[in-house]
This record gives structure tokens, sequence and C-alpha cells, in this order.
């Protein structure tokens, strides 16, 4: 009960920070929505924990609900390990082609 | 025909002199690629007569091809040449690389080492990196050339136009083989000696090639 707690008020300081990056306009609209999502939901995955459990273990995990919530981050993780694996690729290929550019203008 | 030769030069300043001399003195455009050195190498290829395009930043070895490769096409070029830097090509093996091109034989000649024994290559390379790079070159592009890694080719205006190439460090000779050989196009392979001062890429290169290609493909 008292680890519930805790993660809950360390939950409610996250999102009062948003709240607060928000007021200062320091987040876009989209950013603030996104992290607000994110820790709306982890409120409710760390309040009915319990159940969650007994939902994880009849799927037929043999761990508990935290752990899978564990793995499915880890796997998310090298999923947007990824991602950005390939956006700098794609920022890469840019910067040649800005590089011939910018070399071709040079000689003229 | 105008034939430029392009030359991609990276710290370069030891060979590109002599280089640059002899493919003048041959009678070809020389058109530098300076791929951002650190030492002088873009003065000395221009003092010895090199048309010379400095890169603003570093981009490796596909990137100064491909920008040499452009330009010489824009600049009315009929035939490109793409040549190494540090002096281990001969000047006198590039007449035999475009002679099938100037003889409408083919559109895109690569030199090979191993067509006949003059080439000294070092024995793990000949022994175990040639064969695995040729090996993989055959199951992953159906290439079934003698020489997949030669840096040493020429094409014609016409079919250079159509090779766009993504890679910018060493992958690209794989990736150039692929496109062309995908464009369907005239290939011609022609013996080349290689004077080796240096080892050049060893097996831990090639698999860098390997992790380039596959994160292209993926893109």
């Amino acid at each position: 009960m008292l680890q519930i707690l805790i993660a809950a008020l360390v939950i409610f300081f996250f999102i009062g920070k948003l709240f607060w990056q928000k007021k200062k306009k320091t987040i876009s609209s989209g950013e603030f929505i996104f992290w607000l999502v994110f820790w709306l939901v982890t409120l409710i995955l760390v309040l009915f924990i319990k159940q969650l459990d007994q939902i994880t273990s009849r799927l037929g995990f043999s761990v508990s609900a935290i752990q899978v919530a564990v793995y499915l981050a880890i796997v998310f993780l090298f999923y947007l390990i990824f991602k950005v694996r390939l956006k700098l690729e794609k920022i890469e290929e840019n910067l040649t082609k800005l590089n011939e550019a910018l070399t071709k203008i040079k000689k003229e | 025909m105008k034939t430029s030769v392009v030359i991609p030069a990276y710290n370069e300043a030891r060979w590109i002199a002599k280089v640059v001399k002899e493919v003048k003195d041959a009678g070809y455009e020389t058109v530098v690629v300076d791929d951002c050195s650190r030492d002088n190498t873009a003065v000395l290829a221009e003092q010895a007569g090199a048309v010379v395009l400095q890169h603003v930043i570093n981009r490796g070895q596909g990137a100064a091809l491909r920008t040499g490769t452009n330009w010489s096409f824009e600049n009315s070029a009929d035939i490109v040449v793409h040549f190494d830097a540090d002096g281990q090509f001969r000047v006198q093996d590039i007449a035999w690389v475009i002679e099938p091109l100037l003889q409408d034989q083919a559109d895109v000649v690569f030199g090979s080492r191993f067509l006949d024994n003059t080439t000294k290559l070092p024995w793990s390379k000949r022994q175990i990196i040639m064969p695995l790079a040729r090996l993989v070159n055959r199951v992953l592009f159906g290439v079934k050339l003698t020489d997949p890694q030669s840096g040493f080719r020429a094409f014609t205006a016409k079919v250079g136009q159509q090779i766009v190439w993504r890679q910018d460090r060493m992958a690209h000779a794989s990736e150039i083989l692929a496109v062309i050989l995908r464009s369907k196009c005239r290939v011609k392979e022609v013996p080349i000696t290689v004077i080796y001062h240096e080892f050049g890429q060893g097996l831990s290169g090639g698999f860098k090639i390997l992790k380039d290609l596959f994160i292209k493909a993926l893109d």
C-alpha cells in the first residue's frame, strides 16, 4: 500500500510539473497531451496493480504485471532506438545533399 | 569524347600531386573531390592542375564520388572514371578501362584485380577477405563479377546519370554494383593492376559495409 502511495505521489508531482510547464508555455500542446496521457495511464496501472496481476496471470504470464510492463517498456525502447537510427540516417543523407550543393556553389 | 577522371581524396597530400599530374599528362580532365582533408590535399591537387571540389564537411568516399560524378556530367563529360588518390591504381590502365566504352561494347566497365596475376594482393586479402566479399555480393546482390569491391570503374554519361547510389561511405561499391546490375546495362570487366602501399579494408571494414547496407535497406 505504501509503495502505491509513493508511486501515486511521484506521478502527481510530474502531472503538476506538466501543468506548470504548460502554463509557462515551455512545452507544446502535443507534448502536453502525450505526457498527460502517459502519466494518467501510469497512475491507473499503479492504482489497479492487483487487478492487473490477475489479468496477466490469466493471460498466461508467470510474472507480475509490473514485470510485464518493464519488459514491454524495454521492447518499446528498442523500437524507439531503431526509429531514431532510421531518422539519423535520413538526416545524414540530407546533410550529404546539402554538402554537395554547397561544394558546387563554392566552385562556381 | 570528354573523359573525366574523378578522384575522391581525404588526407592524401603524400600522393595527390603525383596522381593528378600523371592523369593530366595522359590527357584526361582530372576532378579531385577533397573530402574536407585536414592536410593540404586540395592545394596540392589544384597546383598540379586538377579541378578541385572541396567538401565543406567530411562525408566519405561514396559521397565524394557522387559529388565529382554529378559535377562532371553537369559539365559535359561523356565518360566518368572513378580512380583512387593513393597512387595504387596505374594511370595507363584508364585507357584499358574506357576502351570498351569508346568502342560501344559496354556501358559500364569495372577494373578487376583477378583477371590476371599482375596484382600482388596480401595473402589474407586474396584467400579470405576477397572470396568472402565475392560470396556476400553474390548472395545478397546477385553480382557475379570477379572483383565486386573494385573502385576502378568507368561509365558513359547515358548510364551514369541513371546510377544513383545513396551510400556515403565504403558501402557505395556494393550499392553501385547492385544498381548497375538492376539497370540491365552492358557490363564488362577488364584486368587492372593495383600496387599496394597499404592493406586497405580488412574484415572489420567488411562488417561495417554490411551494417551500412542493412540500415539503408530498412530506411
